[in-house]
């Protein structure tokens, strides 16, 4: 402390002269150093130095002058800044609502609890929920899946039948065939392949033995509401070489007689077939259908057969079916009168005689 | 020093009068704005009016960054993260105070959180880069060239480049707070009740933290005087 006139001593002024160099100061406390410093040098000499001090303060280069003073920074900064606003100003992915999207989550991070947590899931949904499943044609029926068919058109043409197995209590049917592979086909397996195979062999008798020919006859009898195999049985019985096979074809179409197809078929069999035996066969389906139609024409006196005792009744006009009922009872009086086969004709006197008897009752 | 427009910003806290709703319809262009109309349209969404107040004071920013932090590296940091502070925080603005102040007080605790965490971990810095400081590194070529002013001592440049050099090294010393307290005062021009209001402190605060930085400097000069 020196001076005489302080307001304020040395030790205080001392902490002040900072401010008092950067005009940090009240103006009393400016005014009271101003009067402490007029009369203490040692104040003033240290007021001299914090100047010198403030002064070279002032003067350190500044950082920013180095490396701002060309802009490419604050371009930098400014690039940086826009990049992020615009991340920041994008929109935000809308994943919108997952279901289950915790359960995903879950799924994701636990791959191997994940596999087992499906497997029970799945073991339980198919041995305990399957119960509660509706079934395929809602009223309980099983569906009826048939298997593609094993006989293509080509097998058809190069096979060989080399066996046919009945099975009699059952009706089961096994077919053996040699084709360019070796097959066995059975009726309740390949039912329609075995029918298929039957229509075939009936309907090409030149390809096929007698006896195989036969037994596929046989073998069709079942068969015989079927279109196809009435088809091919109407065929057989017009067409086949072996009279034993027209015979079995038309036996076969027995039960079938009221149908007009068959009923045409019996006529050609009695008027045109050479076999007596089967032009017998034909008039005895033809009476039972004249019988299970219950409308029995009588018979034309001048059609009866000198050799067999014929009533004498001429056809009449039956409502419906009286036409085919006419020209059947014409062919029987026809076969009566002119067939070359006696028991023929006597049978056919006895069909007509028959019919008349069942007219009359 | 020229003073920044931060030193005119903060000695008015008050802010400038904001324009009218009337006054924004027959403004057309945002550079001619003035800094309320651009809060507010910055405020309401507006991309364009951000990016203008991010123009009128982003150089005052990056430089206060480049003086504190002394790396660019850093200072880039301090810019984005100080903005991007702005961009987030905009709607809280109230306009109780002027942006610049507000602006200001978000880039100066941006640079403290900087600068402490570069004083925990110092092994993790890069060594700061300071102007002309002689020890630092190979000099520059124009280092080595002959001053030809006559009217330049050459022991006194070097006696200034020497006190420069302490000065820096002492700065380095200083605590986050001093620094920026020092910087604000001697290189940004502020008062100290507006240094205060930047960093959310007591005028007194500063005051004892500016005085403290002197002294550490004035020790740190002591054998040149």
């Amino acid at each position: 402390m020196s001076g005489s006139s302080k307001l304020i001593r040395c030790e205080d002024v001392a902490p002040l002269l900072v401010f008092y160099m950067c005009d940090e100061i009240t103006s009393e406390e400016r005014a009271q150093i101003d009067a402490h410093l007029a009369a203490c040098s040692e104040c003033r000499a240290q007021l001299t130095e914090e100047g010198a001090l403030q002064s070279a303060i002032d003067r350190m280069p500044q950082t920013a002058d180095q490396f701002e003073s060309s802009g490419v920074l604050l371009s930098q900064c400014r690039s940086e800044l826009a990049e992020k606003l615009d991340e920041l100003a994008a929109p935000k992915v809308d994943e919108g609502w997952q279901p289950f999207g915790w359960v995903r989550r879950w799924m994701a991070l636990r791959p191997a609890w994940s596999a087992a947590a499906l497997l029970l899931v799945g073991a339980i949904v198919g041995t305990q929920a399957i119960q509660w499943l509706p079934t395929g044609s809602g009223n309980g029926s099983a569906v009826k899946v048939f298997a593609d068919s094993r006989i293509k058109p080509d097998t058809l043409n190069k096979m060989e039948v080399s066996g046919i197995n009945f099975s009699r209590p059952d009706g089961k049917i096994q077919l053996q065939l040699n084709a360019e592979q070796p097959m066995t086909l059975t009726s309740d397996e390949d039912s329609a392949d075995v029918r298929q195979v039957l229509t075939f062999v009936v309907s090409n008798s030149d390809r096929f033995d007698a006896g195989v020919r036969l037994d596929c006859v046989e073998a069709l009898r079942a068969a015989v509401g079927d279109e196809k195999a009435r088809a091919a049985l109407l065929a057989a019985a017009r067409k086949d070489q072996n009279p034993a096979v027209r015979l079995k074809a038309i036996d076969a179409l027995r039960d079938m007689a009221g149908v007009p197809a068959v009923r045409d078929a019996l006529l050609d069999a009695l008027q045109r077939d050479p076999n007596p035996g089967v032009r017998v066969e034909a008039i005895n389906l033809l009476v039972r259908a004249m019988e299970a139609g219950g409308e029995m024409p009588e018979m034309a006196p001048e059609a009866q057969d000198s050799d067999l005792p014929v009533p004498a009744v001429a056809p009449q006009a039956v409502p419906g079916s009286r036409e085919t009922e006419q020209r059947i009872l014409r062919a029987l009086d026809e076969i009566r009168q002119r067939d070359s086969n006696r028991y023929v004709r006597l049978r056919s006197a006895a069909a007509l005689r028959q019919i008349a008897q069942q007219d009359m009752q | 020093m020229p003073l920044s427009r931060w030193v005119l910003a903060l000695a008015d806290n008050s802010g400038r009068s904001g324009g009218s709703a009337a006054a924004l319809s027959t403004v057309t262009s945002l550079p001619n704005l003035d800094e309320r109309a651009l809060v507010a349209e910055a405020q309401a969404g507006s991309r364009a009016a951000f990016e203008e107040l991010v123009r009128r004071y982003d150089r005052d920013v990056l430089r206060l960054a480049l003086n504190l932090m002394k790396r660019p590296e850093d200072a880039r940091d301090v810019y984005q993260e100080a903005f991007l502070k702005v961009y987030r925080n905009l709607h809280r603005f109230r306009f109780e105070c002027s942006f610049y102040t507000w602006l200001y007080r978000i880039v100066t605790n941006v640079c403290l959180d900087h600068l402490r965490r570069r004083q925990a971990r110092p092994e993790d810095q890069a060594p700061e880069i300071h102007p002309n400081r002689m020890e630092e590194g190979p000099r520059d070529f124009f280092d080595y060239q002959k001053e030809h002013r006559p009217t330049l001592d050459p022991e006194r440049s070097l006696m200034g480049k020497e006190i420069q050099s302490r000065i820096a090294r002492a700065m380095e010393r200083l605590s986050p707070r001093e620094r920026v307290v020092f910087e604000m005062k001697h290189y940004q021009g502020l008062k100290l009740r507006a240094i205060g209001d930047a960093l959310g402190t007591t005028e007194e605060t500063v005051k004892n933290s500016l005085f403290r930085a002197t002294r550490k400097l004035r020790s740190e000069l002591e054998g040149l005087r």
